[in-house]
């Protein structure tokens, strides 16, 4: 009835974008009621058609989300608890707002008088109208985000923000957007509930019960799933329904408390992810596909139409600087790097390797400095546009995206960085790297389930999907064995045949000395030296650098 | 046996059994084998509310009992379904919705509170149900035809009962000069603040203070130190529940004891108890003393409910505003499908509203606005720990006067 | 608006440090469960209440001092605090299923109040509630300075624990990283159980606090749940100051509010006020 589907509304709009980015709001009382009071304003006081104040309160509500977002999510640190807070204090600042204005002023508003529209026989069959078309309409949404590269994004956004930004998801605008469709939402549900209940006072509507029992309806029936939410709003208000027999009234209480209790210790991800792992046990099981002999991937070469080496470099570092906290990671660093090059970099521990990578990648913002790529100006740009732009890294300690399966983790940056590709291509894509670097078995496995050695590969084969100019490795032999460490540089010989330029932090020297065209050699934030393997290595300040005394 | 004895045996039960069975349905139809009469209304029995919806409770119990005794209602049983709205307007609504529909009840009666009320009445008017009710705060919204109120507060209360109090306050030895205003913005208490104001000023008192809180506000402290700087002769707070202990604490805490006070709407046993709320004011339609137990069958209530709100554990077992309220509201239900003999809505309503109803706060009449009748509210206070009536004379308890500081 | 005199800045800004200092006290033991053992509690509101109640009783009815009722209460509600977290830890509740999870222990625990004790208000008549002392023109009321004194000790008692004793390290370091601890030694499941104990714990003195100062009724146990939980997260989680100073600074900024302009705006100096601090204040972690 009624309402159950006012919640399933409210509980689907809060997961669009705190279940599926991670972003935990507190808040979504305060959108809700802004529906609730735009309405009731609008309706009660000005005698504005009740339907037309509800495409009002939508806009109102997700107004305020994205002008509440475009600031918040601009600061780095609001992550988890503080984004939560935040939107706490939201609901607080503008429930005393209404009740201290003439929006509401204490009284109250009152809705009786406005007439309910006749879209239904009866009055309650009219809100139930409403309601399930609010419903079925935010459950679409709910559904289509996944499939789009919205919900991608924001799932990656989930296990990784800093990673899914350097892969290439436009981070502040998918947040952004999530959060204003779910606002959008409650909103729309407010201005419903207004007329419903008739009477609309500050307290009732800005109470913390609004906020808490979405979050429990979601996490009850998982958050993961666009069906989730709904599910535990059907479950959560059926069993608050069922407890109101007024002789049982605190029993009935008690009984649904201890439900609950039971419900989360028993079906820990959800009744959604029981649902499915019941389903798919019994399902027969699938027969694995005979694994085919890795194909070389037909795509065409990344190399530039211009086709010769040297005449401009592809990346041109001048000046770069970085500190933290004090510390100078990176000095003024100045560094060339080739079309179709392989540029090893070396230096002892804390000399700036991974920093660099880091700054160029946009993982962290340069001091000064200039990165110039392809002619473009990279040093102020976001990280998901210097993805865009061809730039791929991986990362030292590997960070794939761990409740994406393996293929999804190489499709996302098919589908955001340089290729651009769509869902279906992308798969394809992402198949197909797998199969280069040697895991299209374990496709639909999750990362967690992959040992070290594949997991380098993953975090290989999703830099290459995006189908980058510049490829970065960031010490991805560490912790590999001579064996795996030969396939390793087999494949980035391939990488390289097929047009990537590679800029490879090692410590195994004798890999990078096998391998790189050139060598650069960083100390204490700055270039000590570059040029040809042999050059280098004969040095006495590197060996000093790195050994601490010159060879005989 | 034999076979003859068997079948004789066989026989014999076959006749006592039909026998029995003929006695029973005499008997049930001795009893009126006509379906009970049913109402239904919701109670706020958990949530914030659930301290007065139990007093509800209690006395709608008692009342439906001695219906029953006295032959029910057109001569069937009567039956009260009540159900839990766990203090929420939007559950109550959802709960009236399915009495009518569902449980198909044959009338209604009022939940508890402001926010519940209005909730019901939209469903008894999108279903031309007539609709009692029991405590509702604010008049102007009672907006429907068929609602009648069982808590007589008049039409415009705002204005009415603030005069009734500065009367009893210009009759006392030591009237106002001064007054402060403070108040909860709780809707039902809020703009009866607000006339308090306007009443003060048009009776030339100077308000030295106006303030108002948030109904939920936790620290009294600020607030009560800007009183005790403001020093009024006369205090009124706009308080409901416990808002007043809070404030009195709040007081005593910086030294300082107000004058002369008064609280909207106190919850009526911690304010009679606790020591700082010594000669506090606050307005009430029925007590327990006479005159309001001479109405007719008050005291018979008044000792019934002591016994069943006991038992129910209720601290404080005194009959007053709510319990007689809502003992109001049965009355005048009851009166209303006597005198229209029937179980229809719009005659039950035309009824009430022509004639009024005898109940234990005398006689009431519907055909004001928003069908409410006279101000029926008396000025009672807090002496030796008991509330007593004090204004007007004819209903103070006996000998008892508006004591001063 | 009229400009307040000096006393009744000072007398309500007290009366914030005195308010605060309990928001403080309640997530102390919200914010060490919630940092440290990574479980949201709600329960832990229903446990003070819970304790208020017991003590209300106690001292009401049973005649016994407040604070004596603490000899009852710590223990037993270590003793509740452990079971809950052996029940949590058990099923290996993650920390959003066990806001979840404890939120239905609450409801059962607010069910159980209003079975035993009615909905109806229930005040603490002690004999500390009227003692106050008097400093230059300013009021300092007993029941508020036991609360305000209780909460900094063990506020600064749980912060030199965590610093300096074995036990607080082990804490700081399975919070960390639970498996590197467990590999130098450090159990785990005991820890953990130990530290949900003083948080229970905790909360019974919270609520013995609540029972001196406030009048009691069932709902209001989620009256304090929105600014606790602002408290907390302002404070840092896992910190054992970070909720005093938050809460105090909550407390006094609307009590200032509230001698200048109408109370009822409060709410919204101090949570703007937090909404600054979050933005702007420097980066941590």
């Amino acid at each position: 009835m009624y309402l159950v589907l006012h919640w399933i509304v409210l509980a689907t709009s809060w997961n669009i974008l705190s279940g599926y980015s991670g972003y935990f709001s507190f808040g979504h009382g305060a959108f809700f009621g802004i529906g609730v009071y735009t309405t009731a304003v609008l309706a009660g006081k000005f005698d504005v058609p009740f339907l037309w104040t509800l495409p009002a309160a939508a806009l109102l509500a997700a107004l305020v989300g994205v002008a509440l977002g475009a600031v918040v999510f601009r600061v780095r640190r609001v992550r988890g608890e503080v984004f939560a807070l935040l939107t706490l204090a939201v609901t607080f600042v503008l429930a005393t707002i209404v009740l201290n204005t003439p929006i509401d002023g204490g009284p109250g508003v009152y809705l009786s008088a406005i007439a309910v529209p006749a879209l239904a026989p009866t009055p309650s069959g009219a809100f139930y109208m409403m309601a399930l078309i609010l419903a079925v309409l935010t459950l679409v949404i709910a559904r289509a985000i996944p499939q789009a590269r919205l919900g991608v994004g924001l799932f990656a956004i989930h296990d990784d923000e800093d990673a899914a930004e350097v892969m290439g998801v436009p981070t502040y605008r998918y947040k952004l957007a999530a959060f204003g469709i779910s606002c959008a939402l409650a909103g729309v549900a407010g201005g419903i509930q207004a007329l419903f209940v008739s009477y609309v006072t500050a307290n009732s509507t800005f109470n913390i019960t609004v906020p808490l029992t979405v979050i429990l309806m979601s996490v009850l029936g998982g958050t993961r799933h666009w069906a989730g939410p709904a599910i535990g709003a059907t479950a959560i208000t059926l069993l608050l329904y069922a407890s109101t027999a007024a002789d049982q009234a605190l029993a009935g209480k008690a009984i649904s408390g201890a439900i609950l209790v039971a419900a989360v210790l028993f079906m820990p991800d959800g009744i959604l992810e029981l649902l499915r792992t019941r389903v798919s046990r019994s399902a027969p099981r699938l027969a694995v596909p005979p694994a085919k002999a890795p194909m070389q991937p037909t795509l065409q070469s990344v190399r530039s139409s211009t086709g010769a080496h040297g005449s401009r470099p592809l990346l041109s570092v001048r000046g770069l600087r970085k500190s933290f906290a004090g510390v100078r990671a990176l000095d003024g660093v100045d560094l060339d790097v080739h079309e179709g090059e392989i540029v090893g970099v070396l230096g002892p521990n804390g000399s700036g390797k991974s920093t660099l990578i880091n700054v160029v990648s946009g993982h962290y913002r340069a001091e000064t400095g200039s990165v110039a790529f392809a002619g473009a100006e990279l040093a102020e740009l976001p990280a998901h546009r210097i993805a865009r732009a061809g730039i791929a890294r991986t990362y030292q300690i590997p960070r794939p995206f761990a409740h994406l399966s393996v293929r999804d983790n190489v499709a996302l940056t098919a589908m955001f960085g340089l290729a651009q590709l769509e869902r279906a291509a992308a798969n394809d894509i992402a198949m197909q790297w797998l199969a280069f670097t040697g895991l299209q078995s374990r496709s639909a496995a999750m990362p967690g389930d992959l040992n070290l050695h594949q997991t380098k590969f993953l975090e290989l084969a999703r830099a290459l999907a995006s189908q980058p100019r510049l490829l970065m490795l960031d010490e991805v032999l560490s912790g590999l064995t001579p064996t795996e460490i030969d396939e390793a540089v087999e494949l980035i010989r391939r990488i390289r045949d097929r047009g990537t330029t590679i800029v490879l932090v090692e410590h195994v020297v004798r890999v990078v000395t096998a391998l790189s065209d050139r060598i650069v050699v960083l100390d204490q934030g700055r270039v000590l030296a570059q040029g040809k393997a042999s050059e280098i290595m004969a040095r006495d300040d590197v060996a000093v650098a790195y050994l601490g005394v010159p060879h005989a | 046996m034999t076979t003859v004895q068997r079948l004789a045996f066989r026989a014999g039960a076959a006749i006592c059994a039909l026998a029995a069975l003929m006695l029973a349905s005499t008997g049930a139809m001795a009893q009126g084998a006509q379906p009970p009469v049913r109402i239904g209304s919701t109670l706020a029995l958990t949530g914030p509310l659930a301290s007065t919806g139990l007093v509800h409770k209690v006395v709608g119990e008692i009342y439906v009992e001695q219906l029953n005794k006295r032959g029910g209602l057109l001569g069937r049983q009567v039956e009260w379904i009540v159900k839990d709205d766990q203090s929420k307007p939007d559950l109550a609504r959802t709960l009236y919705e399915q009495l009518l529909t569902v449980d198909k009840v044959d009338l209604l009666i009022g939940p508890y509170a402001t926010g519940a009320i209005l909730s019901a009445m939209g469903v008894a008017q999108r279903y031309n149900k007539v609709l009692v009710h029991h405590t509702f705060g604010i008049p102007s919204m009672a907006k429907y035809e068929m609602q009648f109120p069982a808590w007589s507060l008049g039409p415009d209360p705002a204005n009415t009962v603030p005069n009734t109090v500065f009367d009893a306050l210009a009759a006392s030895p030591k009237p106002p000069k001064t007054i402060a205003v403070v108040t909860s913005k709780f809707p039902s208490v809020h703009f009866m603040s607000l006339g308090a104001r306007e009443v003060a000023k048009k009776r030339g008192l100077n308000e030295v203070l106006f303030l108002e809180w948030d109904f939920g506000n936790l620290d009294y402290g600020p607030i009560a130190a800007r009183i005790k700087d403001a020093k009024p002769d006369f205090l009124w707070v706009g308080a409901i529940g416990l808002e007043g202990n809070q404030l009195l604490d709040a007081l005593s805490k910086i030294d300082y004891t107000p004058q002369e006070h008064f609280y909207m709407y106190p919850a009526p046993g911690p304010m009679s108890k606790s020591p700082l709320a010594k000669n506090a004011l606050s307005m009430t339609v029925f007590e327990e003393h006479p005159p309001f137990t001479n109405a007719p069958g008050a005291k018979e209530f008044i000792a019934l409910y002591h016994e069943r709100a006991a038992k129910a554990g209720i601290p404080d077992t005194s009959v007053e505003v709510q319990a007689a309220a809502s003992y109001t509201a049965w009355q005048i239900l009851e009166a209303g499908v006597r005198g229209a003999n029937s179980l229809d809505d719009k005659a039950i309503a035309a009824w009430i509203k022509k004639n009024g109803v005898d109940t234990i706060q005398g006689h009431l009449r519907f055909d004001g606005p928003s069908n409410y009748g006279d101000d029926l509210m008396r000025v009672k206070q807090v002496q030796n720990g008991r509330w007593v009536t004090v204004y007007p004379k004819e209903f103070a308890a006996p000998g008892a006067t508006l004591l001063v500081q | 608006m009229t400009l307040p005199s000096g006393t009744l800045l000072a007398q309500s800004a007290l009366s914030g440090v005195f308010i605060g200092s309990l928001y403080g006290l309640l997530g102390l033991g919200v914010s060490l469960s919630w940092g440290l053992l990574h479980i949201i509690n709600l329960t832990h509101f229903g446990f003070a209440f819970l304790a208020a109640y017991l003590c209300y009783q106690l001292a009401s009815v049973g005649g016994i001092d407040p604070l004596l009722t603490l000899v009852l209460i710590v223990p037993l509600f270590f003793g509740l605090g452990v079971a809950v977290q052996w029940l949590l830890a058990r099923f290996s509740v993650s920390p959003l299923n066990s806001l979840l999870a404890t939120f239905g222990l609450t409801a059962i625990i607010e069910a159980g109040i209003q079975a035993e004790w009615t909905a109806d208000f229930r005040k603490l008549e002690s004999i500390y509630a009227g003692q106050k002392f008097r400093i230059g023109a300013l009021y300092v009321p007993v029941p508020e300075l036991l609360t305000l004194s209780l909460a900094v000790a063990l506020c600064f008692g749980v912060w030199a624990a965590m610093r300096y004793t074995d036990l607080g390290r082990a804490l700081r370091a399975l919070a960390e990283d639970a498996p590197v601890a467990a590999a130098f030694g450090i159990d785990r499941r005991s820890h953990a159980l130990i530290l949900a104990g003083v948080c229970g714990a905790l909360a019974g003195v919270a609520g013995v606090c609540l029972a001196l100062s406030f009048t009691l009724t069932p709902s209001q146990i989620y009256a304090w749940v929105g600014v606790v939980f602002a408290a907390v997260m302002l404070g840092g989680l896992g910190s054992a100051l970070g909720p005093l100073t938050a809460g105090i600074i909550i407390g006094v900024s609307e009590a200032v509010t509230m001698a200048f302009v109408s109370p009822s705006w409060a709410p919204i100096v101090s949570f703007t006020l937090l909404i600054a601090l979050l933005l702007l204040r420097p980066g941590r972690t």
